[in-house]
């Protein structure tokens, strides 16, 4: 079933178009991740799911109900946790997430239990006495993603879920959204950190000037490049001659180039099929392959390939 | 507990926790009347009594200014976030422009418990009906000068500066060309003419006559009557129409 659903979305802030005839889909029951740069859309496409904003012109479900027309239920079913957290300077983390859990519809008697185990498990558990505006941006940030581990909604946002916080942090919660969604939550998370998105994504949705580029799998993403996968051989020197003609030959193959007498570099499309395949030759030529080593392409090199800009810069 | 009610409460609690800011207004209030109030009451001597005058001057002042915070306050919420996180939660629009009313009725009426039984103290014989009808009209007066601020509040969205800087000389010049401090047929000619565009005017002047002080020195009831409604109505009605427009508008973070 389809979670989320955009058709011809468009938002324009005065003559800027934030969002250009977007068409875009969540299945139930998966990690969404929105990849692109600050300025692609990403957190206004975020805030017209969660009924903060009002698009432009085209349709925009979540779970079958119209964002524009049943805002209301769509609220119901599901929460967001904002890019930064501020706000309830003079609030504790305790009182932040009772309130969230109780207008959210958490039921009492999980409440209070929910809550405390939440805080702990993303470290918050020794600020609970601290008033939010001494928490720390990876704390305060931490809350937020909190609120909708309490909350556990259908569909879960995130914007930047894991911007200034700490490595370990960041596993955390990675770790807590994987958990969501096996759980039965749809996630949804935008972010412009490759790590985050290679982590979390089931798919992922390149966002660039309010345009979706494409959206599939990482590993189709990845398969996509023409020689994006890199291969470095080490072979006997007395037989590469002939095996640099040979694996040039192969299916997948996109260049080959010999390092030095005995090292080969290959520039291929899916390296799991070409591998065996290299390893088959060798075999056959009788040359000996002493390693091998398999480097794919990263999800910047994917955002180059499609965007032609490379994520960084577009980013700064 | 209602949604209303957790939204409003959740707010108010931390003006409450320690309430500086009540206790501070509540200061405020007793050493300018106890001190200022007592000095100018006895250079007044074309009014008798002119302490109560002034003790109600004061009230209406701390209205206009409380209701000119909720308004800012709804704004600066608005740019911090807070506001599209409200807007995210699953509460009907209505229901969360009503919490936020409120909230800003409770506040009002939290900062002006103490002073406004401390004039109506110094007054003395009133009925019921009088402090009622006082009461309702210094919300009336309240919900009028938020709905100024959210109406101003568009400035805001393009620069806070200006909207602080504009705000600001706009409640200088409401609260000093009025008729809080003194009766409209005291004052010069000039002064006076500048005074009957003030909001304040009118509010003053209503809830002194509902108090029992004399109606030559005040502005015509009904007039007040209207320019108070059509001011708390217009201005909430434009405020919240524009905001609505400008939210949607507004980028979070």
């Amino acid at each position: 079933m389809v979670a989320v659903e955009t058709r011809n979305l468009t938002k324009l802030y005065g003559k800027t178009k934030a969002l250009k005839e977007l068409d875009f889909t969540i299945n139930e029951g998966e990690i969404m991740v929105l990849l692109g740069p600050n300025g692609s859309g990403k957190t206004t496409l975020l805030l017209i799911l969660a009924t903060v904003l009002k698009p432009t012109s085209g349709i925009a479900k979540v779970m079958d109900f119209d964002v524009v027309k049943q805002p209301t239920q769509v609220r119901q079913i599901l929460g967001i946790a904002f890019q930064e957290a501020r706000g309830f300077w003079r609030h504790k983390p305790t009182e932040i997430l009772r309130f969230h859990a109780t207008v959210c519809g958490v039921p009492k008697d999980k409440r209070e239990a929910l809550i405390e185990q939440v805080m702990k498990d993303l470290e918050l558990w020794d600020s609970r006495g601290k008033l939010f505006m001494h928490l720390s941006g990876g704390q305060a940030k931490r809350l937020e993603v909190a609120k909708l581990l309490v909350q556990r909604p259908r569909l879960a946002i995130f914007d930047e879920p894991s911007s200034q916080v700490d490595l370990r942090g960041k596993r955390i919660i990675w770790d807590h959204i994987r958990k969501l969604r096996d759980e039965g939550s749809t996630v949804l998370v935008a972010t412009n950190e490759v790590r985050e998105a290679e982590y979390l994504a089931d798919r992922i949705t390149i966002l660039d000037q309010g345009l979706s580029v494409v959206c599939d799998t990482v590993k189709h993403l990845k398969d996509s490049i023409a020689g994006g996968d890199v291969v470095e051989l080490e072979v006997e020197a007395s037989s590469q001659d002939d095996i640099v003609k040979e694996l040039s030959k192969l299916e997948g193959t996109f260049r080959v180039t010999a390092l030095d007498e005995s090292h080969i570099r290959a520039y291929v499309s899916m390296a799991e099929a070409w591998v065996p395949k290299m390893t088959t030759l060798c075999y056959q030529r009788n040359s000996r392959v002493l390693s091998v080593r398999v480097t794919e392409p990263s999800l910047d090199d994917v955002f180059l390939h499609f965007t032609g800009r490379v994520l960084g810069v577009a980013t700064s | 507990m209602s949604n209303i009610i957790r939204l409003v409460w959740f707010d108010l609690k931390q003006e409450l926790t320690p309430p500086v800011w009540i206790l501070l207004e509540w200061g405020t209030f007793g050493l300018q009347l106890s001190i200022y109030g007592a000095l100018i009451s006895r250079l007044v001597t074309a009014m008798p009594n002119y302490l109560q005058f002034y003790s109600v001057g004061f009230v209406i002042m701390m209205t206009f200014e409380i209701g000119s915070h909720t308004g800012r306050h709804f704004v600066e919420h608005a740019h911090e976030g807070r506001l599209p996180y409200l807007l995210s939660l699953p509460i009907p629009r209505w229901k969360l422009f009503l919490a936020i009313a409120l909230q800003g009725g409770a506040e009002l009426a939290l900062l002006l418990v103490v002073p406004l039984s401390v004039t109506l103290i110094i007054i003395g014989n009133l009925t019921v009906l009088s402090v009622a009808s006082a009461i309702a009209t210094l919300f009336f007066l309240g919900f009028g000068v938020s709905g100024i601020m959210l109406a101003l509040s568009f400035i805001a969205f393009r620069s806070a500066d200006i909207y602080t800087a504009i705000v600001t000389a706009l409640s200088t010049l409401i609260i000093r060309f009025s008729t809080v401090f003194y009766p409209l047929m005291f004052l010069p000619s000039s002064y006076a003419a500048a005074a009957v565009f003030s909001p304040l005017t009118y509010g003053a002047d209503l809830v002194r006559l509902i108090l029992g002080f004399n109606p030559s020195m005040l502005v015509d009831p009904r007039i007040a009557l209207a320019v108070l409604t059509a001011l708390a109505v217009s201005t909430l009605g434009i405020g919240v129409v524009l905001l609505q427009r400008l939210v949607e508008g507004v980028k979070s973070g």
